[in-house]
């Protein structure tokens, strides 16, 4: 019954023949490019920033852009095809629905890559050309870490963090229909975690420890055993990893059953 | 049932089929089979259930009950071996607006084995579309949109073709075109065609057999050809005079209708009336015979009820 790359493959060509698209990735290169030139212009001689410091405040800024796109993107994956109503022409062809979503799903995932690619690309070249040496005020060595080390450690964590809002997006978009719905839905989680955090404080409330909200950042443990509420590093990832596994079944259960009447 | 459907395997068997959403039953208890080879009208007022039906044969929505058997395979229980032997267009044919014609033709053929570039080429001189078919379909008209939505329905040969209402926002020559093409289809390639409409002078000419729907019920399946017979003899007959009024004295029965007299005659009696008139000094200009439409009978059937 054919070829499941064909299907990556047209999902790709959905996402990246849409000039909407390219805008993102523009403007995310834009930024990436631009903060480390503005940290450079706008710190004088005696301060020196240095090429990792640079290059870390910059992706720490930029990823809040690439979770945004990456989250628009993962919100029309399924909804735009309910808005389009090209869903019913993509649904009578000799394929499961479920290896249909799964191509939507896989060509999301491609799609947060090359960003996060462009990103660091553009961020690193970026940094590279405007700063002066490696070393800056923060020295050469972060809690054991080496800088290169500690940035690209801080950009894993930021990616498990949007790779967490777009299963959401995903999720919402499949279940809802909605693209709307799903993007200030994943992004709210997103900016509103730290207050749920600091209402429900996992140190004051045991149940706080099982919110996805206290987990989805884990760069606290690149630099510390424990995070909050004293959880280990393995018990977040735990957490994440059945609250990732529930929103892909929710996802796909909805997906298989649901009547398609748009 | 007709006779033949037993010797010939039906192309697609609607088994009892029943659709419920909740308390409301869209869908119910219907048995269809649709023999091969023919196009094959589903006919019926708004809201009778007939993008349901065809939503079910897709396997779109569900099946409360019964079962729906394309070339013999269930579209419950194999889905992908039975709808590999459909093309279909449901409602409005959508397109991804962002992307041309015929790269949205590349999308469909894509999730297919075996269609060529030159099979694209092909459905599209077939539909009519070489000329814009690398336009960006939010250039589309309706019209070209519904041509372009027939082209993906026949990238893969499919045995049973599945129209909703095909003829909408076509214009006259697209609508002569798409009969032309469906027959074409139908006798060159032993496509099945079934085509659903709530135009019944489109079904007329377009179709070998109707089936007629409504409120989810299947009410009659008609073979036309015998329609169109059935209704010869005694058929209404349209005395166009001078003077209708005479013209009822002298023959004593009929209706006065603008500008003549609507009699029921059988053949023979036609010529004696004519003649009767032309003794009595009555102008005759012209005797037309007024038969059934499909739509009286298609009316006469459903009652003229409305959207139940």
């Amino acid at each position: 019954m054919g070829e499941f790359a064909s299907l990556i493959h047209n999902e790709n060509i959905k996402i990246f023949r849409r000039l909407r698209t390219w805008i993102m990735l523009v403007l995310l290169a834009l930024m990436s490019a631009l903060f480390p030139a503005l940290i450079h212009f706008t710190t004088n001689g005696s301060n020196v920033v240095g090429l990792w410091d640079s290059f870390r405040t910059t992706v720490t800024i930029a990823f809040f852009l690439n979770t945004i796109f990456t989250a628009l993107v993962a919100a029309d994956s399924v909804a735009g095809e309910f808005t389009w109503g090209t869903i019913k022409l993509l649904l009578i062809r000799p394929w499961s629905r479920s290896k249909i979503l799964l191509s939507k799903y896989i060509s999301l995932v491609i799609f947060s890559l090359v960003s996060t690619g462009v990103l660091i690309l553009f961020g690193y070249g970026s940094a590279f050309i405007f700063s002066s040496g490696a070393a800056g005020i923060s020295g050469d060595m972060v809690m054991g870490w080496g800088q290169g080390e500690y940035v690209f450690m801080l950009i894993l964590c930021s990616y498990i963090e949007l790779f967490l809002t777009a299963a959401i997006a995903f999720m919402i978009s499949s279940v809802f229909r909605s693209s709307g719905l799903a993007i200030v839905l994943s992004l709210s989680i997103m900016f509103t975690k730290d207050i749920f955090i600091a209402i429900f404080n996992p140190d004051r409330y045991e149940w706080a420890n099982y919110l996805i909200f206290a987990h989805m950042n884990l760069s606290n443990y690149v630099v510390s055993d424990t995070g909050p509420g004293g959880a280990t590093l393995g018990f977040a990832i735990a957490v994440l990893a059945v609250y990732y596994v529930v929103f892909m079944a929710v996802s796909w259960i909805v997906f298989r059953k649901r009547d398609v009447a748009a | 049932m007709p006779n033949t459907a037993e010797v010939v395997k039906p192309v697609a068997s609607l088994m009892g089929v029943t659709k419920r959403i909740g308390s409301k039953t869209l869908i119910s208890d219907l048995t269809l089979d649709i023999p091969p080879g023919q196009i094959f009208g589903f006919l019926g007022p708004n809201g009778a259930g007939k993008t349901t039906t065809i939503r079910m044969m897709v396997g779109l929505i569900s099946i409360s009950r019964g079962d729906i058997l394309i070339c013999g395979r269930s579209i419950k229980d194999h889905f992908e071996e039975a709808i590999a032997n459909v093309g279909a267009i449901v409602e409005n044919p959508e397109m991804y607006k962002f992307l041309t014609g015929y790269q949205n033709l590349r999308q469909y053929a894509r999730m297919v084995p075996g269609v060529t570039k030159e099979r694209i080429n092909e459905v599209v001189e077939l539909v009519g579309l070489s000329q814009r078919i690398n336009d960006r379909v939010k250039t589309y008209s309706l019209g070209m949109r519904q041509r372009l939505g027939v082209a993906q329905a026949l990238l893969h040969r499919p045995k049973l073709l599945i129209l909703d209402e095909p003829t909408n926002g076509l214009d006259p020559q697209g609508i002569r075109e798409l009969r032309d093409y469906l027959r074409k289809l139908c006798q060159t390639e032993g496509t099945t065609v079934f085509v659903s409409s709530h135009l019944l002078s489109e079904m007329e000419l377009m179709c070998d057999s109707v089936a007629i729907i409504q409120n989810g019920r299947l009410i009659d399946v008609k073979q036309l050809k015998t329609v169109g017979d059935a209704a010869v003899p005694v058929s209404q007959t349209f005395f166009e005079v001078d003077n209708p009024e005479a013209a009822l004295a002298q023959i004593g029965q009929g209706v006065i209708m603008e500008g003549g007299l609507a009699v029921d005659a059988v053949r023979e009696e036609i010529a004696e009336l004519n003649a009767k008139l032309v003794a009595a000094g009555i102008k005759v200009y012209s005797i037309k015979a007024m038969s059934r439409s499909l739509e009286d009978q298609f009316l006469e059937i459903t009652g003229g009820e409305g959207i139940g």
